[in-house]
């Protein structure tokens, strides 16, 4: 899309675009040509990421070389490779299963959009909202599962006791977002359990913020590490931070396998320690029972459910009631390990909603954010509630560089679509913002208006089309994808048809199976025209490299009248020429593959005659016997009466037969013959005027000469008779 | 149409485009394999792969061994001498041509003998086949030309039977005997080849050339050993078509558009076509065409039978650029998706 992405420097760029000039590289062009070579270069782009360099000598150079032939030219195509797409998914082949998968999916939901869109019109009703979200929601849970499942690895049937992380697979901030997405657009019906689903979505994917900023996910795995040295836990400062912290964000699972590992539990201290494994025991089991707002969990998880807000409310009261009763207990005084004593209170106080503990407990904003749905207010709902606690977790614990994930989430929660465009385009590249504003879309009538609204500065298309454009640029780029580019091309309104008659264009249709291809998708998307000039190029090319007969199928497929009468042309310059036995047998097979179509010029039937016709012609001009002309002229006359005859062969007809015309010995055509070429003449002078006429190349005075002939012969054959 | 219904699917996701792929003849009683010519997109690398098979409920495919080729190839076929280890030939879009001798033991390239392109065609070799016995192959080209190529154990040694000069373009081949083969090629033409007549093709079928819209090339021929007279084709437009030599004026449609009464099952290019040697119920009278099974370029894979209800295999999103039928198993079908993937099918 040129054009659309100038003035990439201003605030109302769509795609993200550096203008930091790199320094240019120099790449040798082998090319293999003797110098001198002239100054003549043609760059263009072939398919995919490849340009074509055709190289030319000078014509003058390529004249003087003698003896050798030595070619005109070169054609060279350079393989440029560039950054990935997306920089995330490095593996090409990985990217390219993600946007294979994503096709169908796609391609579906835009059937059900129409569909429901024309049902909507015949009955003069608006769509219905609830079934559109629910295939808004298949929609991306299907897109979700391209991006990679989070199949954990089978457990070991001994566990060990000292894992405290599993090692899963490495989850992808492409993922991350589109979970994100799903959660605060797709999922309707589940709009109040965001909370909990965040929860799930932080313990997924915490490990990606490790990079960046520190997180807790970072802590639990360095902590890991150094357990297999450590002899006692408890008196380790680590061990109460990595619980803590594991608790504040809702691991529950890990914060009590944890404190499983404390020294109390050891057979041989049990005897003297049994009030401090005793507080310690009672800790986990709180920490196992916490109320959960939501349907279920997943195996291995903690935490008790409750679906109804009243059961839940009682519940957490009760829960927070055991917690408060536990911290006054009379046991701790009788708690000498120091350390357990003050780090069980510490988490007594996470799970009362301590906020600065909550604060020292986690690493950076989003996990405070978790901490405070999951501890202080389990039922913040809509957006604006859950915006304001994220501007204050984000001044408790502010980051310098934010990761893209942290700013998506504002974006989303601070209910600008812009920004969230902005974010996916950014950060997660056209794939994710082709695909992602069918989510974004649903069900918000803003988002919609904003999206698809029809923009001048961007030459006329809505914001949702221009990216569709640029990802099925994207595709364009790569010859194993270009063939999925039409799918998103025609879904886009405005110009979606045009680059895609461009895509199909560019394509080098002199592969064989490129040109199937390409027939195929005009035939899918009723592109005639397109698939007809495909054909054409094909064609011609076949013909020009001595591929006569696909040539020729490959035009007639395409209707070329045109070039086939051209091709007929050089048929019919053949004819009358010497013709050799070879020759003979490769014409008399161009005329078969030519068909006898009425249509064509290169009707079989007036080949045949007028090869006959200038056969005996020769003989007439080789020795002049008066019978012979005599039926040649006859064999001219049923010629030129025969309606096949093609108007464009008349004069060359006449011309070629002067010779008849003023015939010596007499007149060979009677007065009604002659005036039949007259006529014919006639109706020749009116067809010039038309735009279709085509021009014979004969001598200048040929038309003077024939007609000449003819009136001297009409003046002959008046006075004979 | 009626589907089938599968007792196993599998679809192998490989980071290479699949050109084509065959079963390798059993090289012991334990093992088998796979045959598949890749293209690698990034490295721009064509090789031709052995793949071993491990049938279980989660099948996979294992590289064995690996032979690198200049060019893409466009034809891929296997032939298994008399208890001899079996051999595989295939044909590049460059026009070369390469043989190569799996080694029965560990399914490594033994040896490799090949012909240079240019040698045998200008361009491209579309098509070529392979004889059962493995002694000889034909290869065709669209520059018009018709080549016989023998393989012995000194070596490969060609001879040209025909060339066309580019007034008829090959794209398909296929043995019908030792002495005969057929060839296909544009208008939906198909010609016989004897060699024992040598000068051209001894019958031939026109087609529709030169009817306009629904005039096709075909892509893939199929000669069932049992009934030599009869030549299967498919090619553009979803046309199937069966052309019998004794009846050579009249050809049996079996699937296509203005086929008339019989059905459509695509309506755009039939990549391959095979005859299903996989019989469930009835013996079919010698007057029927033997059951079909085809792949095309709008991703199904469906057997026909003259006279029934085709039966649909699979439907895919994309299309299937060919398949085989295993010939010790027939119940297993192997095919390339254009999604750069493997399916692996087994019918009940």
């Amino acid at each position: 899309m040129p054009g659309l992405l100038t003035g990439s420097g201003d605030s109302s760029a769509l795609v993200p675009f550096s203008p930091e000039a790199n320094t240019p590289a120099v790449y040798p062009l082998h090319h293999g040509l003797k110098p001198p070579i002239a100054p003549r270069l043609s760059i263009s782009w072939s398919s995919g990421n490849s340009i074509r360099v055709s190289v030319f000598r000078s014509p003058e150079t390529t004249k003087t070389t003698d003896g050798e032939a030595e070619v005109g030219g070169k054609v060279v195509e350079l393989k440029v490779s560039g950054e990935d797409v997306v920089s995330e998914v490095n593996d090409a082949a990985r990217w390219r299963r993600i946007v294979y998968g994503s096709v169908s999916p796609f391609a579906h939901l835009q059937n059900k959009k129409n569909a429901m869109a024309a049902l909507s019109e015949l009955r003069h009703s608006a769509p219905s909202e609830v079934e559109w979200s629910k295939y808004v929601l298949e929609y991306s849970k299907e897109i979700n599962s391209l991006l990679g499942n989070r199949k954990s690895s089978p457990s070991p049937l001994i566990e060990d006791p000292k894992t405290v992380l599993k090692n899963d697979e490495e989850p992808s901030c492409l993922k991350a977002a589109w979970e994100l997405l799903e959660i605060f657009y797709a999922n309707k019906q589940s709009h109040s359990w965001i909370p909990e689903q965040l929860v799930d979505w932080l313990t997924d994917y915490d490990s990606l913020f490790t990079g960046q900023v520190p997180a807790v996910h970072s802590r639990l795995v360095e902590f890991q590490t150094k357990l297999i040295n450590i002899q006692t836990v408890e008196n380790e400062a680590a061990y109460w931070q990595a619980i803590s912290s594991a608790l504040s964000i809702g691991w529950l699972d890990i914060s009590v396998k944890l404190l499983r590992l404390h020294g109390s539990y050891q057979l041989n201290q049990l005897g003297s320690r049994e009030t401090e494994n005793g507080l310690v025991e009672a800790v986990a089991v709180l920490i196992s029972k916490m109320p959960r707002m939501r349907v279920d969990l997943p195996d291995g998880k903690l935490g008790e459910c409750y679906y109804n807000k009243s059961d839940f409310m009682k519940a957490w009261e009760k829960w927070r009631a055991q917690i408060t009763k536990l911290d006054c207990s009379a046991y701790w005084l009788q708690c000498s390990h120091n350390q357990t004593k003050e780090n069980l209170k510490n988490l007594l106080q996470i799970m009362l909603g301590n906020t600065t503990t909550l604060t020292n407990a986690t690493c950076h904003w989003l996990e405070l954010y978790i901490a405070h749905f999951l501890y202080i207010r389990p039922f913040t709902s809509g957006l604006e509630s859950m915006h304001v606690l994220a501007q204050k977790c984000m001044q408790l614990k502010p980051t310098s560089s934010p990761h893209k994930l942290m700013n998506l989430i504002v974006g989303i929660l601070g209910e600008n679509t812009e920004v969230v465009l902005a974010e996916c385009s950014k950060s997660f590249g056209p794939w994710m913002i082709a695909h992602a504003t069918e989510l974004l879309t649903a069900g918000s009538i803003q988002a919609e208006i904003l999206l698809k609204e029809q923009r001048d500065n961007l030459g006329g298309v809505s914001i949702e089309e221009s990216h569709r454009l640029v990802y099925a640029q994207v595709l364009s780029s790569h010859a194993l994808t270009w063939q999925i580019a039409p799918i998103y091309l025609i879904s886009c309104m405005k110009h979606g048809v045009g680059l895609l008659e461009i895509l199909l264009y560019k394509q080098p249709v002199y592969h064989s199976q490129i040109l199937l291809k390409n027939i195929e998708i005009c035939r899918l998307y009723d592109l005639d025209s397109a698939s007809a000039n495909a054909m054409k190029i094909a064609g011609v090319h076949d013909w020009k490299h001595g591929r006569k007969g696909s040539g020729i199928f490959w035009l007639q497929q395409a209707g070329d009248e045109l070039r086939l009468n051209r091709i007929a042309q050089t048929l019919f310059d053949f004819v009358g020429k010497s013709i050799s036995d070879e020759s003979f047998e490769q014409w008399e097979g161009l005329i078969e593959l030519m068909g006898s179509e009425s249509r064509t010029a290169g009707g079989l039937e007036f080949l045949h005659k007028y090869r006959d016709f200038k056969k005996s012609l020769q003989q007439v001009e080789g020795g002049g016997v008066t019978d012979a002309a005599r039926k040649t002229c006859e064999s001219l006359i049923l010629i030129m009466k025969n309606p096949s005859t093609p108007q464009r062969f008349w004069l060359p007809l006449m011309y070629d037969s002067l010779k008849l015309l003023t015939w010596r010995e007499g007149p060979l055509l009677n007065v009604s013959q002659t005036n039949l070429l007259l006529n014919k003449l006639q109706e020749l002078s009116v067809a010039k005027l038309r735009p279709d006429f085509i021009k014979v190349e004969l001598p200048a005075h040929a038309l003077n000469s024939v007609m000449l002939a003819l009136a001297t012969n009409l003046g002959r054959a008046i006075l004979e008779e | 149409m009626a589907t089938e219904t599968l007792k196993q699917f599998h679809r192998l996701p490989q980071s290479t485009y699949i050109d084509a792929l065959r079963f390798l003849p059993p090289l012991s009683a334990f093992d088998r394999y796979v045959v598949v010519a890749a293209f690698n997109s990034d490295t721009d690398e064509s090789a031709i792969g052995i793949h071993a098979l491990n049938p279980t409920d989660a099948p996979t495919l294992t590289l064995q061994s690996s032979f690198t080729t200049s060019s893409r190839i466009s034809s891929l076929k296997v032939a298994q001498k008399s208890l001899q280890s079996p051999l595989i030939a295939a044909s590049t879009f460059a026009g070369s041509l390469h043989i190569l001798f799996p080694n029965p033991i560990d399914a490594s390239f033994e040896s490799e003998v090949s012909i240079p392109e240019k040698m045998l065609h200008l361009g491209p070799i579309s098509s070529l086949d392979l004889q059962e016995s493995g002694s000889a192959c034909v290869s065709v080209g669209e520059d018009g030309r018709v080549n016989l190529i023998s393989v012995s154990d000194s070596g490969l040694d060609y001879r040209r039977v025909f060339d066309s000069k580019g007034l008829v373009s090959y794209t398909a081949a296929r043995w019908a005997s030792p002495t005969e083969f057929a060839t296909g090629g544009l208008g939906n033409s198909l010609q016989w080849w004897d060699q024992r007549r040598p000068g051209g093709p001894v019958s031939q079928f026109k087609g529709n050339w030169g009817e306009g819209a629904s005039c096709g090339v075909v892509h893939s021929i199929d000669i069932h050993p049992s009934r030599k007279h009869t030549c299967l084709a498919g090619g553009s437009y979803g046309s199937v078509f069966a052309w019998d030599l004794r009846r050579p004026q009249q050809p049996i449609i079996l699937s296509g558009i203005g086929s008339g009464e019989t059905q459509t099952l695509s309506s755009s290019d039939v990549w391959e076509v095979q005859f299903d040697t996989f019989m469930t119920t009835s013996i079919i009278s010698s007057e029927r065409v033997l059951p079909v099974m085809m792949c095309s370029e709008d991703g199904i894979l469906a057997v026909i039978k003259q006279g029934e209800e085709a039966t649909e295999i699979l439907a895919e999103n994309c299309a299937i650029n060919s398949f085989d039928i295993d010939r010790h198993n027939p119940a297993d079908v192997i095919c390339s998706l254009e999604w750069e993937s493997i399916a692996i099918l087994t019918r009940t």
